[in-house]
């Protein structure tokens, strides 16, 4: 049986009716097409998935949407406003912290998370932050670099 | 892609009615916390409940208090705020620990100390910890309610004394002796999303700074179907004058309390071997602890 | 060096935005009206014979629109090599790995279409299982492979100058062996694919591959069409490393639904089914005799190696000459034999990955050579220099050295990590080694026979000269290509990276042979450069009439025209740009004739301005048989110094530092390349430490996910301190060469070599997990 179901994803609230078994990754991507949040496992073990729930980010293929009834969530869409990037996508793009971009929407939002609790977080706090986000391309040096130099920039 | 099969989905409003609603069900139901573990399974197809009864609404479940100079976490707490939180940190550092120690940033916001318990299985994280601190889990059902010790909660790999109609409520966690001292420690191969493949918890406490040792638990873990004390290890460490030598006995004592298996994370010669360095790093750690300190934390 | 406007710069990629906010689409974000959704039965059993296939109930599903079998699909054998075409769509005889596609099915969601698939009754009669080299070689033993008895899906026997005679002049000969594990690819994006037949008879592919082009030829073959009447289009893809450089089953799966039903139909791996399509790294048993003289001169080199190949031969039989001939260089060794053996086994089967054949032997001899080092007394990294070939010199396969910073990158990571203060002076446990390799910058030859161009590209103006459209083939798969090749454009054309709009990876835009080989840099940026400088051409042509002034005394560079001998008045010209665009506000304006001005004449006087480009390599090195793997138009190298700590209780290693200096000939983009060197070097670290596919005892991967199967986190891979050596390679466009592959050679042995350094063992098999290492360590304290 399908429920009816209020998501504030990126400031804007929506209904949907979902069966249970359908995870919010699932339903943000096909009934919201918000389509920048990945799917790379299913399970919990790479991170592309992620998206902030509640003000905390969570592995969105491991969460029911009827779990997140009534929660706010933000996904990589509403990380920018308008036209103008936020700091750690900037500096994402300037740095060369993205290649292929799968895992791209997920680190950003694991380090926006992060700077909005540590706005000033060591090399180590970084990678921490970003240790269940799984990087193949970069090595993730020039993701830290990003993310430090993010913390930087936002500072003035 | 992997889909989850069809099932219903419940969120009761109060802890009685979700009772009742799980007595109802007669077994085909299953609670939900985080569903980091039970998600995996059900994408899997190991296990197929017919309804999903969440416990989300249910505040009181979401609690960490202090208790008599110990601790009551609700089995809703999630791991990340067991791991953040000041109070577990100056109370139970060891618990922390072995929190900061789970999955991910990511599973970590979703996965719960409740659920950890309860999947039972032989690596999980937290129970070392929670073990050496003497907790008691608090079960709670449609007609009756118990509280018992974790050390007689686990019975095999996923399995325990909880009943499927049961909801585990709390974990409450004795205030500690002073001069005790803890450390939780977890091997695996990548220094995130692990599982370990040996983790090893040790308390110890002393008399005063500089005496015997009055109280010693050391738990090992991933080297048997549940968390197991290592029993000769504890029974020669009590009454003792800490030293390197006592703690290098223990902890081949301790290889003698564990039985290890080969599997796909490790060999059980290899498990032996770091159940010996672990036991010994545990302990002098637990010891340096509770020899600095005025008593209470551990 | 000349001043570049564009090049050897650290521009922003051309698709780092779209990536950063979530605009990026990759092929599962793709959906079309009407669309049906495929999943794909797999074999549960590593080898049975397929006794009856049963899909009654499965078409009676309500939902389901096709089922297919080798019935629908035919029997066309396919494959990468022509000579190993051993592949079919679905299994008729017999299924030979878990996993061996059996059939698919179409229904209008998937959840239905995977509750058809387990409505398709097999019945099966269970053969042997061969899961090792040693029982697939066995007396006896079932051919997996009728064709192929023994096994063996491919034998190479190689010998340059004399091995025995070589040995006699040595005064060390040391035989070690190494081996490696079967490796997955790892990259973040699961195989996905929609195929779209249309009421015309033209089948449109859009897929997660690394070449739109083998993908195009091979459906084309397989299905019976014209290649004309296929077009494969790749959107974003979340990484390749090689093993989506082929064409995959459910890619045609797809594509014959799709025409059967007149619908849309996509298909998804999941991240199990992308561990069990495999096509990743083979695991390598090698055996290597080196003979050196006293003064540190290697002689000769005598590699034997097996590969555990799976089921089928994919990239295989590169695969075995790669693992030979990339010993070739970069140390001069004028003797070298070799022979390889790869074997058929019931496992999924083994291709191409990051460093292609030559990862494996890279590692054991870099390791066995600083052993012979140590014996020798020599400091590892003066050994090496010694040994070092040069630009100019041709190895004993006849690979030419057009271009080799190899000592550069020596010294560079000599200097950079401190190593004189380091080597032999570090405390117990903890350690520093060095390494060195090379590779490829490009296979010389497509993988199958032919004349064909390696790389086309196009260049269109718009109409009004603001726009530079490029077109190619090539395929962006987050290495970059499509920043390089637009800064390339830009540069060659002398207009600005905004000013280029890149449209790659499709086949109606040329032909690509894709990226594999670490050929898109050096051959698309050929043809590249060539279409950029036709347009060029045309352009100052065109101007050329109008001004009077010869075309060789005008050049175009920074957006504007550039007049050599003076400028002539071109007011008329600017003029007439001004009154076609009345109620603009971005006028042309300034002492300068603008690029958009004269391209827009050029557009009024000739009509569209089209520049092409083509590129294959001219004449290799090499007669032999083989000779086509391996010889490239140029060789990347590069060396790295790793330091370790090791816990001598636990084993455990972890890496502390990391110092890469690598020869990319010239860096059209330093970012780009520092990126790739990063990336590579932890997927190298990986490799070393952690990664292994893993078998049950029935052939079932046993760790078939990415918690099992573990890939480096941002907590195990240390910073890198990289070097770019630039040599100017000749057959390079602007000089340059590769750096994706060649960056991952060194890795693995520069962290043994570290490792030994430590703790005085060497360890000869993959993943130096805390456990092995532990066991060596063991070991050498009972002798
Ligand atoms: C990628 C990944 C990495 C992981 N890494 C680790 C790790 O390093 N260490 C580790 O220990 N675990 C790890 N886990 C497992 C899992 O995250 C933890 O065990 C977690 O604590 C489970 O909590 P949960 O709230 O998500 O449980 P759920 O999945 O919601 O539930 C688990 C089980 O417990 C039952 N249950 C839950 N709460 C209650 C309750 N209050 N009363 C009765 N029954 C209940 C459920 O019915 C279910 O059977 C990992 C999981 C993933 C996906
Ligand atoms: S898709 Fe959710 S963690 Fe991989
Ligand atoms: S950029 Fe490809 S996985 Fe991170």
């Amino acid at each position: 049986m399908k429920k009816l179901i209020t998501l504030t994803v990126n400031d804007t609230e929506y209904e949907v009716a979902v069966a249970p078994n359908r995870t919010l990754t699932q339903v943000l991507r096909e009934d919201l097409n918000l389509l920048g949040t990945k799917e790379g496992c299913g399970v919990g073990d790479c991170g592309a998935c992620t998206v902030v729930l509640d003000g905390k980010p969570v592995n969105s293929c491991l969460v029911l949407a009827v779990q997140a009834d009534g929660s706010r969530i933000k996904t990589i869409e509403g990380v920018a406003h308008g036209d103008s990037l936020h700091p750690v996508q900037e500096t994402f793009v300037e740095l060369g912290a993205i290649q292929c971009g799968f895992c791209t929407p997920g680190m950003i939002l694991s380090a926006t998370s992060l700077l909005e609790k540590n706005p000033h977080p060591t090399e180590q706090e970084v990678r921490q932050a970003l240790s269940g986000n799984l990087c193949r391309c970069t090595g993730y040096q020039k993701i830290v670099e990003a993310v430090q130099e993010a913390s930087r920039r936002m500072k003035g | 892609m992997l889909l989850l099969p069809k099932f219903d989905y419940e969120e009761p409003k109060s802890l009685p009615e979700a009772l009742a609603m799980l007595s109802e069900l007669k077994g085909n139901g299953k609670v939900i916390a985080g569903g980091t573990d039970l998600l995996v399974n059900m994408k899997k197809g190991t296990v197929r409940p017919a309804c999903l009864v969440s416990l989300k609404k249910v505040e009181a479940l979401r609690e960490i208090s202090g208790e008599d100079g110990g601790l009551s976490v609700g089995s809703h707490v999630t791991i990340s705020e067991i791991a953040d939180s000041d109070r577990v940190a100056s109370t139970f550092p060891v618990l922390a620990r072995s929190a900061s120690c789970l999955g991910s940033p990511l599973i970590r916001n979703r996965a719960t100390i409740g659920g950890n318990i309860v999947t039972a299985r032989p690596a999980a994280d937290l129970p070392p910890a929670l073990l050496v601190l003497g907790a008691r889990v608090e079960l709670r059902g449609k007609d009756k309610d118990r509280t018992v010790s974790l050390d007689g909660f686990f019975t095999g790999p996923g399995t325990s004394v909880i009943e499927t109609r049961e909801v585990l409520t709390r974990i409450v966690i004795p205030s500690p002796p002073p001069f005790t001292g803890a450390d939780y420690i977890k091997l695996g191969h990548r220094a995130a999303l692990e599982i370990a493949i040996v983790a090893v918890s040790s308390r110890l406490t002393l008399d005063k700074p500089d005496g015997v040792i009055v109280d010693a638990r050391v738990i090992l873990s991933s080297v048997a179907p549940t968390a197991i004390h290592a029993v000769s290890a504890e029974k020669a460490l009590m009454g003792q004058r800490p030293s390197e030598d006592l703690f290098a006995k223990a902890a081949l004592l301790a290889v003698g309390d564990s039985s290890p298996i080969t599997d796909i994370r490790g060999g059980a010669e290899y498990r032996r071997d770091m159940v010996n360095t672990l036991v010994k790093r545990t302990l002098l750690k637990a010891f340096n602890d509770a020899r600095d300190m005025k008593g209470g934390n551990a | 060096m000349k001043a570049y406007n564009v090049i050897n710069t650290r521009l922003p990629r051309v698709d780092a935005r779209a990536k950063a906010t979530g605009d990026a689409r990759y092929t599962a974000d793709l959906s079309m009206p009407n669309m049906l959704y495929g999943a794909m039965l797999q074999s549960p059993l590593a080898h049975a014979k397929i006794l009856n296939i049963d899909v009654t109930a499965a078409k009676k599903l309500p939902g389901v629109r096709d089922v297919v079998t080798w019935k629908e699909a035919g029997l066309v054998k396919y494959g990468v090599s022509p000579a190993r075409y051993d592949e079919q769509v679905f299994c008729s005889d017999k299924v030979r790995y878990v996993g061996d596609e059996i059939a698919a099915v179409a229904a209008v969601d998937l959840e239905t279409a995977m509750e058809a698939v387990s409505l398709i009754k097999v019945d099966y009669e269970e053969l042997p299982v061969l899961l090792d080299i040693e029982s697939a070689m066995a007396e006896g033993a079932i051919a997996i492979h009728e064709d192929f008895p023994g096994n063996v899906s491919a034998e190479v026997h190689q010998e340059f100058g004399n091995f025995e005679e070589a040995l006699k002049e040595c005064d060390i000969v040391r035989t070690d062996r190494f081996t490696n594990k079967r490796q997955d690819g790892g990259f973040l994006e699961p195989q996905a694919c929609l195929a779209q037949y249309d009421l015309n008879g033209n089948l449109t592919l859009w897929s997660s591959t690394q070449s739109v082009h083998y993908v195009q030829r091979s459906i084309a073959m397989v299905l019976g069409l014209p290649v004309g009447k296929v077009r494969v289009v790749k959107p974003y893809v979340g990484g390749g490393f090689g093993p989506k450089a082929a064409v995959n089953a459910m890619e045609i799966a797809a594509c014959l639904m799709s025409k059967r039903t007149g619908r849309p139909v996509k298909m998804l791996f999941s991240r199990e089914q992308v561990f069990l399509h495999s096509r990743a790294r083979h695991q390598f048993f090698h055996e290597f005799t080196t003979g050196v003289k006293k003064d540190g001169t290697i002689m000769a080199l005598h590699n034997t190696c097996y590969l555990d190949g799976g089921a089928y031969s994919s990239f295989g039989i590169a695969t075995i000459y790669y693992a030979g001939s990339l010993l070739g260089a970069p140390y001069r060794l004028p003797n070298m034999k070799y022979d390889g053996y790869r074997i058929y086994t019931n496992k999924p089967t083994c291709g191409a990955q990051r460093g292609h054949g030559g990862v494996a032997a890279r590692a054991g001899w870099e390791q066995q050579l600083d052993t012979i080092a140590a014996e020798l007394n020599m400091d590892p990294v003066e050994f090496r220099l010694k040994n070092m070939m040069k630009t100019g010199d041709v190895t004993c396969n006849d690979f030419n050295m057009s271009s080799l910073g190899m000592q550069e990158c020596l010294e560079g990571v000599r200097d950079g990590s401190n190593w004189a203060a380091k080597k032999g002076k570090l405390p117990r446990g903890k350690g520093i080694g060095v390494a060195c390799g090379f590779f490829v910058s490009g296979a010389g030859y497509p993988i199958y026979r032919s004349e064909t161009f390696h790389s086309t590209a196009t260049i269109r103006l718009t109409e009004d000269g603001g726009g530079v459209n490029l077109y190619t083939a090539s395929a962006e798969i987050g290495q970059g290509s499509d920043t390089i090749l637009g800064q390339i454009a830009a540069e060659a054309l002398g207009v600005s990276l905004d000013d280029v709009m890149v449209h790659s990876g499709d086949t109606d835009f040329g032909v690509d042979l894709g990226a594999y080989s670490s050929r898109q840099t050096l051959m698309s940026g050929h043809a590249v450069k060539m279409a950029a400088e036709d347009t060029k051409r045309q352009v100052l042509e065109a101007l050329s009439e109008q001004l009077g002034v010869t075309v060789g005394d005008m050049d175009i560079a920074g957006g504007v025209v550039i007049f050599k001998k003076g400028k002539p008045d071109f007011s008329r010209l600017r003029t007439l740009y001004i009154k076609e665009h009345r109620g603009w506000e971005d006028q042309p304006s300034g002492a300068e004739l603008t690029f958009r001005e004269a391209a827009r004449v050029a557009f009024i006087t000739r009509g569209v301005i089209i520049g092409n480009g083509a590129y294959k390599p001219g004449e290799l090195g090499g007669k032999y048989k083989g000779a086509a793997v391996g010889t490239s138009p140029a060789y990347g190298c590069s060396a790295q110094v790793v330091e370790v700590t090791v816990d001598e209780q636990t084993g455990k290693v972890t890496i502390d530092a990391m110092t890469d200096a690598h020869d990319c000939g010239f860096a059209i983009n330093r970012t780009n390349v520092e990126g790739q060197m990063q990336g590579s070097l932890s997927m190298g670290l990986g490799e070393a430490l952690f990664e292994e596919v893993r078998f049950d005892a029935k052939g079932r991967v046993a760790n078939a996910s990415l918690g099992e199967y573990r890939i480096p986190t941002a907590l195990d891979m240390p910073n890198v301190k990289t070097v770019i050596i630039e040599s100017d390679e000749p057959n390079g466009p602007f000089g340059a060469k590769e750096v994706g592959e060649g960056a991952i050679m060194p890795t693995i042995p520069a962290i043994l070599n570290a490792i030994y350094d430590a703790v005085g063992v060497r360890i000869n098999e993959l993943p130096v997990t805390s456990e092995r290492l532990f066991a060596a360590m063991k070991e050498k304290q009972k002798k």
